[in-house]
């Protein structure tokens, strides 16, 4: 165990001085990877002035929900960059994954490291300077309870991505590709948990609370947070059950990633 | 010419072959225009119309900016950076035929493929689905046409631009990426621009970008009529040619400080 966490550090040493390398390149991604997510919301904010309240929803308060998944999604796509299903595919299309197999060392750490997207360090940074923004547009009575549980809803939508990244890249072992629909659940997923989940179609809210349970991880906790009042009538405990989607999630996921390793055959590339 | 169209006759065959790619894209973009639609309608609130767009105006929007992300090449094209540094460029350079010319033409078969299948289909599927408007006269159908069209030669002059600082540096993507995601926002792409502070829309009017998307928007909803129409068209047309020339300048200092490496 230590010995991998050691290893682990290595890896990830090497891909950050390598992406270090080229300075003005690396400058270049990183200012473009916070215009991106800066633009997307600023977008968003500007609308909002004109509109006032989106369902109810402050513009403060939709800053809170929108930096949460920032930060989360920024998070996790800095820590599974190398289950990035689009890219993983790659190493399974190009037959470099038979590599990773050979070497006598963990293999999901060996994915972990094979990229570090340091470039998301931006998305989280931009995605804290929203979360400012929605703290100093709420009034938010903040409780020893809010506060502690903060980190845990943070760290549940990480372990949710996360997981949804390994199956994508799991699934690339028989499909090659990565396949469309993985998009809709963590892109589509994040976009649609950083807005308030009351302005969807019943179906579409349905499908996120039943079938993904992504409702549980942003919103419910939003709700708690913000002192706002359910309007799907759960029971008091929805805001807490994050934590138990995101392990559940991450388990699951992984125990999918390790079935898909023992029934892996090479592309023969 | 027959160069030209030969080459897009074969771009157009080669981009056919990834039809599946193209449905399973094309159910991304039905999905998120979805998400989007459920937004924009909750910041309506009942409201029939805000700055000049009604409620199936609005749906339309959407489901244009979701129709031409493909056609447009919105979320990045890096072929011809990637070209320079596979170093594919030297035999490009060697063909009896501009370098603008060649990847315009390969640009024709590729934006007509994603129109057909993807932009198409996906106008389709909204009509399905919600009230949308539609153009209502002869002059305004044809209108739309020449925008949609004039729309694509400007992405694609803007994007030939933006791709060649890969002849000064190693990795351009960054500046690549930059050049993508100001377009994004001053096309209207993410929400209209007449939804904007007025000093926003003003800074975005001195950029090509609203005339990638937004424009495109504003004729076919019937925003736009009479006169200013014929104008939009002038204005997009003379982004056309500025962005070109720029590009033919740009790559003239460029091809003198191209090395190739051998491999």
């Amino acid at each position: 165990m230590r010995h991998t966490l050691t290893l682990y550090r290595r890896l990830l040493g090497v891909q950050i001085r390598s992406q270090l390398q080229y300075r003005v390149a690396f400058f270049m991604d990183l200012l473009a990877t916070g215009l991106t997510v800066c633009l997307e919301f600023a977008s968003l904010a500007l609308v909002l002035q004109r509109f006032q309240h989106i369902r109810g929803w402050t513009m403060g308060e939709v800053a809170f929900l929108y930096g949460m998944v920032e930060i989360a999604f920024g998070i996790m796509d800095l820590v599974f960059s190398g289950f990035d299903p689009g890219r993983f595919g790659q190493e399974v299309r190009r037959g470099t994954f038979d590599q990773i197999l050979l070497r006598p060392v963990n293999i999901t750490v060996q994915v972990l490291t094979l990229d570090f997207a340091l470039r998301r360090l931006a998305k989280i940074t931009v995605g804290i300077g929203i979360f400012i923004v929605g703290l100093q547009g709420t009034m938010i009575t903040w409780t020893p309870a809010k506060l502690l549980y903060l980190p845990f809803v943070l760290g549940s939508m990480v372990c949710f991505f996360g997981g949804l990244f390994v199956v994508g890249a799991t699934i690339t072992f028989w499909t090659v590709e990565s396949i469309e629909v993985m998009n809709i659940l963590t892109y589509g997923g994040s976009f649609t948990i950083s807005y308030p989940m009351s302005i969807y179609p019943d179906w579409l809210r349905r499908f996120f609370t039943y079938i993904v349970p992504a409702i549980f991880l942003n919103y419910y906790p939003a709700l708690y947070i913000l002192d706002k009042p359910d309007p799907f009538n759960f029971p008091p405990i929805a805001p807490f059950l994050a934590p138990l989607v995101g392990l559940i999630t991450l388990a699951l996921s992984l125990a999918f990633w390790r079935f898909g390793i023992t029934h892996y055959q090479s592309t023969g590339t | 010419m027959r160069l030209f169209w030969e080459i897009t006759r074969r771009s157009f065959r080669r981009f056919m072959t990834y039809r599946a790619a193209a449905l399973a894209g094309l159910v991304t973009n039905v999905f998120f225009g979805l998400l989007r639609v459920s937004v924009l309608l909750a910041l309506y609130d009942g409201r029939p119309e805000v700055a000049g767009y009604t409620v199936p105006g609005i749906i339309t929007y959407t489901a244009l900016t979701q129709a031409v992300i493909a056609y447009l090449s919105l979320f990045g094209w890096f072929d011809l950076m990637q070209s320079v540094y596979t170093g594919e460029i030297a035999a490009d350079l060697l063909k009896p035929m501009r370098l603008f010319t060649f990847w315009l033409a390969q640009d024709t078969g590729r934006a007509a493929v994603n129109i057909l299948l993807r932009g198409v289909t996906i106008m389709i599927i909204y009509g399905l689905l919600f009230d949308l408007t539609y153009p209502q006269t002869a002059v305004q159908t044809l209108a739309v046409i020449l925008t949609i069209i004039l729309s694509w030669l400007l992405s694609f002059t803007w994007r030939f631009l933006i791709n060649l600082p890969a002849f000064w540096t190693p990795n351009a993507r960054g500046i690549v990426r930059l050049g993508y995601v100001l377009a994004w926002f001053f096309s209207g792409f993410l929400m209209p621009l007449r939804f904007l502070p007025d000093w926003v829309q003003r800074v975005a009017y001195l950029t090509p970008f609203p005339h990638m998307l937004n424009s495109v928007v504003d004729v076919y909803v019937g925003v736009l009529s009479g006169t200013e129409l014929l104008r939009v068209l002038l204005i997009q047309a003379a982004w056309v040619l500025a962005l070109a020339l720029m590009g033919q300048l740009v790559l003239k200092t460029a091809v003198r400080r191209l090395v190739i490496l051998g491999g």
